[in-house]
């Protein structure tokens, strides 16, 4: 059943991103109504699909790669629909969706599941593993924000417009919006990797393990955090902050292909 | 059956030496609709005169006849003949006429497609044969629906959207930098014309603080005072500099004043904020470098030039869009115009219908003194119901019959049949 549900999302995601590509490239009004109901509807299904899950395995659904995964692009989902009417960004679902559907079709297949053992549960790895995911979601926004920044940036240097110039709202909206999510997502990474690490030392008795996943996590942190605040700073905004937040997104795909690939902690 | 034309001349087919003697004053053309409407050479009839176009949109029995009279009445004030006017100007009938004036309302006849007053000048024009009294119901409905078209091509496409003057480039590139324009500040440097214009546009679309800067004191004080703004001395460029969002410049100095990496020490003021240069100096008095530095964005007279071109071709693309647009409301139009052709009829079948059943119910309940409510409640819809299904196959067949755009053969015959008098489109015209 809820197999099914996730599959329904999945489909009408792809419809979606379908729609908005030919939104983007055509700009008829309709595609993009179409495909923001699509998205929605997508959306529905999918919380549904994780309600049934969780009642199903009797916890949340959250401790395997594609269970993550599945709530990552559900937070990513969420946040596009919020953004793309708090911003009024309406090419937003083209760079956010392809996004989605990447990790939502490509990661969990032909990848070890990861399942924690029973052993190592506690209250805390749930808000931990939230938490994480929660800020993983925002990070996607964070980086569809970070590409068309880039785009527009290169566009307007240029000083010849084509068809991103049209395209493509202003910079200081995507900056904002790129900031925004990473205000959003960073801390609840942070949160998540400092439950974790303190929920290690209790569970294990050593605060630092040192598996991929946990150092490719910390290198994504370091990214993050260097974007933060140099932005706080004043100097990093724009394009070097739409770089980082690039380069912030590599890593952390790095690190979900790591945790797929390498057993540690994180592993069976 | 009057038939729907336009007659007109454009910037295309005739030389500005013509269509400014035929640019009369309101009076004049209203004096000019009033008389063709009295001859009774038009049943309806409108003039729209804009300095691209001069259109005469009229129905009429005979459109030739009322066309040479109309342009005859037209260039009578400056002496023009018929012989002079006719050959510059150009005819549609039915369809076409509802096509070219779906695309004059939209502006996509326009000289320069999408520029948005033309459709107030058609309003105008409406609105003047209208208290003149010389538009009927035709001219109505495709006045309405072209006001409608020319409101959809402007928010289903962009053929009006992108700026297609370099001062208003300078406009649209604000916009796709900073998030509109509310609370932008600007430093004009220098008082070329075009600079100032593009300084008020800003201003017009939410820019505020105009700070003026120029060598000479008297002359930044003058222009601030034009817009509104504060003067700056000259050697408090680079603070003021540090504080605005855009700066433009039109200096006749013949190198550049403003160097690459005086702005840099201002952008690290600025704390990495954007900041938009609009030269419009040629020689240029921004130094190239500057568009290289981060969050910097420099146009000179030739990119935005560059931009206005790229709009061009970007509304002609819309343009296409509209056209399609276009071509699917003259089908409505047409469609609707068929439809009225058969509507008079059904209407005087139904009256004519529903008095034979007032009147044989009447006489049966005059017969019945002592029926009960029940008795005529089934009487009622006993005769309503025979009625409804008479009228059905005959009202079906009408509506498709002018679908299929022979309605009047069976408009015709149904009057016949059943004695309609005066049905027809001949009554009452579409």
């Amino acid at each position: 059943m809820n197999a099914v549900l996730y599959d329904v999302a999945l489909t009408a995601y792809i419809v979606a991103t379908g729609s908005f590509l030919v939104y983007l490239v055509g700009r008829r009004e309709g595609f993009w109504r179409f495909g923001a109901l699509m998205t929605q509807a997508g959306w529905v299904c999918h919380t549904v699909a994780l309600v049934v899950r969780g009642i199903e395995l009797g916890r949340p659904p959250l401790l395997t790669l594609p269970e993550a995964v599945s709530v990552v692009i559900w937070a990513a989902v969420l946040l596009e629909l919020w953004a793309e009417r708090q911003y009024r960004v309406k090419v937003l679902g083209a760079f956010v969706l392809p996004v989605v559907l990447i990790l939502g079709l490509a990661l969990p297949t032909g990848l070890r599941a990861l399942v924690l053992g029973s052993g190592i549960r506690s209250a805390w790895i749930w808000i931990h593993v939230v938490l994480a995911l929660l800020g993983l979601g925002a990070l996607v926004l964070n980086f569809a924000g970070a590409v068309m920044y880039v785009l527009q940036e290169r566009q307007l240097k240029a000083r010849r417009p084509g068809a991103v110039y049209y395209r493509l709202p202003p910079l200081e909206t995507l900056d904002r919006l790129t900031y925004r999510a990473l205000t959003l997502g960073f801390p609840c990474l942070t949160a998540g990797l400092l439950l974790g690490a303190l929920w290690g030392s209790a569970a294990v008795g050593r605060s630092l393990t040192f598996d991929p996943l946990t150092i490719l996590s910390v290198v994504m942190w370091i990214v993050y955090a260097m974007t933060l605040s140099g932005r706080a700073v004043g100097a990093w905004r724009g394009r070097r902050a739409a770089y980082f937040a690039i380069l912030g997104f590599c890593a952390l795909l790095l690190s979900l292909g790591a945790g797929a690939l390498f057993q540690g902690r994180h592993g069976a | 059956m009057p038939s729907l034309f336009v007659s007109g001349m454009n910037h295309l087919t005739a030389p500005v030496g013509v269509r400014e003697q035929l640019a009369l004053e309101e009076e004049r053309i209203r004096e000019i609709l009033v008389d063709l409407y009295r001859r009774g050479l038009f049943a309806e009839v409108m003039i729209l005169l804009t300095c691209n176009r001069v259109e005469v949109y009229g129905v009429a029995e005979a459109p030739g006849e009322a066309r040479q009279a109309a342009w005859g009445r037209l260039g009578a004030p400056r002496g023009l003949s018929l012989g002079d006017i006719e050959p510059l100007v150009y005819t549609k009938t039915e369809e076409e006429a509802v096509r070219h004036a779906f695309r004059v309302a939209s502006s996509l006849d326009s000289m320069l497609v999408g520029e948005p007053q033309i459709l107030g000048q058609v309003k105008e024009a409406f609105a003047l044969a209208q208290s003149a009294s010389t538009v009927g119901p035709l001219l109505h409905s495709l006045m309405a629906q072209a006001f409608g078209v020319a409101k959809a091509v402007r928010t289903e496409t962009e053929v009006g959207r992108h700026a297609v003057s370099v001062s208003f480039a300078a406009v649209e590139l604000g916009r796709k930098i900073f998030e509109g324009l509310d609370g932008i500040s600007v430093l004009l440097v220098g008082a070329g014309e075009m600079a100032e214009l593009a300084a008020r546009h800003l201003v017009e679309h939410g820019a505020r603080a105009v700070h003026v800067t120029n060598r000479t004191w008297s002359r930044a004080e003058e222009l601030a005072r034009h817009l509104g703004g504060t003067a700056v001395p000259f050697d408090e460029l680079y603070p003021v500099m540090a504080t605005v969002d855009i700066v433009i410049t039109s200096t006749a100095a013949s190198a550049p004043i403003i160097r690459a990496a005086d702005v840099e020490r201002a952008l690290r003021a600025r704390r990495a904020r954007p900041l938009f240069f609009v030269d419009i100096g040629v020689p240029r008095n921004v130094e190239p470098a500057v568009n290289d530095l981060d969050n910097a964005f420099c146009y000179d007279i030739d990119d935005l030039r560059a931009v206005v071109e790229s709009n061009l071709r970007e509304r002609q693309r819309e343009a296409q869009r509209a056209e399609a647009l276009v071509a699917r409301e003259v089908e409505r139009f047409a469609a609707r115009r068929r439809d009225l052709e058969v509507v008079p009829t059904i209407v005087s079948l139904k009256d004519k219908l529903e008095t034979l059943r007032r009147a044989e119910l009447d006489k049966a309940l005059g017969r019945l003194p002592h029926a009960d409510d029940e008795t005529r409640r089934v009487m009622e819809a006993l005769s309503q119901a025979i009625v409804n299904k008479i009228l059905h196959a005959p009202v079906v067949k009408l509506r498709d019959s002018s679908r299929a755009g022979h309605g009047h053969r069976f408009t015709e015959l149904i009057s016949e049949l059943f004695g309609l008098r005066g049905a027809g489109p001949s009554r009452e015209r579409p």
